[in-house]
Parts: structure tokens; sequence; C-alpha cells
């Protein structure tokens, strides 16, 4: 199973922070032309991720690129420049299923030109028309996981984010939006990047809450987060012991698993075998 | 004039000018990889009639490839 648990953010302009990227860890990184970017830097920064997606030692990170919305006029330039050298495309303040359509368009017209395959994309829900729309927006082929955004959501209510009450019914919509379409979803980041407690705490709730990561700011940020979304040694013993069953029964041809008397059903077994992929045992 | 790039550690700034064509290559690493970044410049703007300046800061290859390429098609006319 591929692991989403935390995708660090790196600024696409700045050639000094990108070089490094592959030593972090990071299941995912993104390179970022967004947000992090200046206007009056966006032309050369999106050149320096083509050339950082080529270059760049990425180790076992995934590769993603956060482009510009669809509502900018950069968008359409950043796919043609990166498209062919991602694994994600990472798309902010997605709202509808249309919104994605736009973007297949685009993307589906590179692939066939280049003969390169079909790459994913990751939608940010940042508005509330995202989050009415968010079921639909899931059930988009090129949808590999739902992420989301608090800042334009609190901003709009006009209430700090960090006492938004919304944003835990904010999260469960997310979660509920991806797992039904059988996708990743992954929390927004934890923004105080010293408060080491703080973000385990915050990784951990995020874990239970459904979702598969979190996104972070700093490489030191990376082996907290991996630690929280580590299952307890009972989990994973637990899950051990299904899997071994489950093992088991199939070799014996058995339709049935059984475990200390205690049947085994597939959602248990499906668990079982999340559980030590996120804890990262074979 | 047009522009590419940063100042920044691990950057490069790349100029062009009008003018007759020359390349100058300024590296805090000059003795080192003054000659390499010299014939990465030459090598990616053949055919450019103009003065071209690199101010490099201890970037790497890709990095100065990347800073050129934004720098002769900015020069050409692309924008944004």
């Amino acid at each position: 199973m591929k692991l989403r648990r935390t995708r660090l953010y790196v600024p696409g302009n700045n050639p000094h922070l990108v070089e490094n990227v592959g030593l972090y860890g990071a299941d995912c990184v993104i390179l970022d032309l967004e947000d992090s970017v200046p206007i009056e830097q966006k032309f050369d920064a999106r050149i320096l991720v083509k050339y950082a997606l080529q270059n760049v030692n990425f180790g076992k990170s995934e590769k993603w690129v956060r482009i510009n919305s669809l509502d900018t006029p950069f968008w359409e330039k950043d796919i043609h420049e990166v498209l062919e050298f991602v694994d994600v495309i990472n798309v902010p303040k997605i709202e509808s299923y249309e919104d994605l359509e736009k973007l297949d368009t685009l993307m589906r017209e590179i692939e066939e030109k280049k003969g390169i395959k079909m790459r994913g994309v990751v939608p940010i829900i940042e508005t509330f028309r995202g989050l009415v729309n968010v079921r639909g927006i899931a059930k988009h082929p090129r949808v590999v996981a739902m992420a989301w955004g608090g800042e334009d959501l609190t901003a709009e209510l006009g209430i700090p984010k960090k006492k938004a009450l919304i944003l835990d019914h904010v999260r469960a919509e997310i979660v509920i939006a991806a797992k039904s379409q059988g996708k990743m979803a992954l929390d927004t980041v934890y923004s105080n990047i010293r408060d080491e407690e703080g973000l385990f705490e915050y990784a951990k709730r995020a874990r239970y809450m459904g979702f598969d990561g979190v996104g972070v700011l700093h490489p030191n940020q990376i082996e907290i987060v991996h630690r929280a979304f580590r299952p307890s040694d009972e989990e994973i013993e637990d899950a051990c012991r299904i899997v071994e069953a489950a093992e088991k029964a199939k070799k014996g041809g058995k339709g049935v698993i059984a475990l200390n008397g205690r049947m085994i059903d597939k959602p248990v077994l499906e668990r079982a075998k999340k559980i030590l992929a996120f804890a990262e045992v074979d | 004039m047009i522009e590419a790039g940063t100042n920044e550690k691990g950057d490069a700034r790349v100029r062009i000018e009008s003018g007759k064509r020359e390349i100058i290559v300024m590296s805090k690493l000059e003795r080192l990889y003054g000659d390499a970044i010299h014939k990465t410049v030459e090598e990616m703007t053949e055919g450019i009639d103009a003065k071209i300046i690199v101010e490099d800061q201890g970037a790497l290859d890709w990095v100065i490839r990347a800073r050129i390429e934004s720098a002769i098609r900015k020069y050409r006319g692309e924008k944004e």
C-alpha cells in the first residue's frame, strides 16, 4: 500500500531548499508554485521546478507539484511545464467536478501527446462551494486523495482558524467523501513548526479521524507525524494474528477465517492489512 | 534588460542585455566552476546576439540551466 502520511511543502522558487528534498524521508514532496511564490517569480519558479523534478534525487518520496488555482492565468502553463515529470498534481481551490474536468482535459491532451501514463490529482477543498460538492469531486477518476485547507473557509466566516469548531465537520466531510470512493483523505498542516508535542497530538487525532496523512511545513515534522501514524504495539500484534490466520485459511482452502473462535470478515482483514502498512510491516 | 533567478544562496541570476554577444560569468567558485558555467551558458545561448551575465551564488548545474532557460524564454517574448 502506498503511504502518504506526510507531504512536505517546499517553495518552488528556492533552489537551496529544493536540492535536498529527497533526504528527509517524507512520503510525498510538494514543490509549490502557488502561495509560496510571489507573482513576479511565477515564471522562473515554474521552469526551476521542471528542472528540479528531473535532476533532484527525491529518494522514496512521491513527486507532487502544487499548481496555481484554476481562476489564475498560471495553471495551464504550470501543467504544460511540469506534468511530464510529476507523479501527482495538487490543485488548490477546487469547487466542483466540472473544475476537475477542465483540468483533466488539458492533462489528457498532454499525456496523449507525450505518451505518458495518467497522472493523479489531489484537489484541495478550501471554500464552502467546494465543500458542498465534495462528494462529487471525490468521484472523479483522476482523484487519488482529497485534501483541504481552512484559511479561506474561516476567513469567510470571520472567525480565527484555531477556534473554528466547524472545521471538525469539514474534516469529517473530507474523510467521508474520500473513503466513499476508496480514495485517501489528507489533513491540512500543523503550522506551529516548533510545537512538537502539539504536532504529535494533532497527527494522532488526524489518524483517528480517518485521515491517511497530514501536510508538513518543515522536515523536522516528518518523523513526528510518522510516529503518530504508527499503530500501537497492541494494534500491530492483533493485525499480525489476523493476517496470519487469513493466510493459513487460504492455504487450507477454507473460505472462512477464524481466530480464537472469532470469525474474521473482510473489513476486519482489510483494517489489519492497513494497520500493518502504517506500521511498515511486510 | 531581461533577468531571471536571484542572488540568494544556491541560486544564480542571469541577465540578458542588448548589445554585442558577450558572456560574463561571476561566481564565488569561479576557479573551480567558472569554465563549466561558461560552457553551459555558451551552449544554451548559442545564436543569441546579446550580452549575457551570470552571477552565481553556488548554484548547482541544473539551477543555472533553469535560470538560463527562463532568461532566454523571457528574452524571446514569453510572459507570466
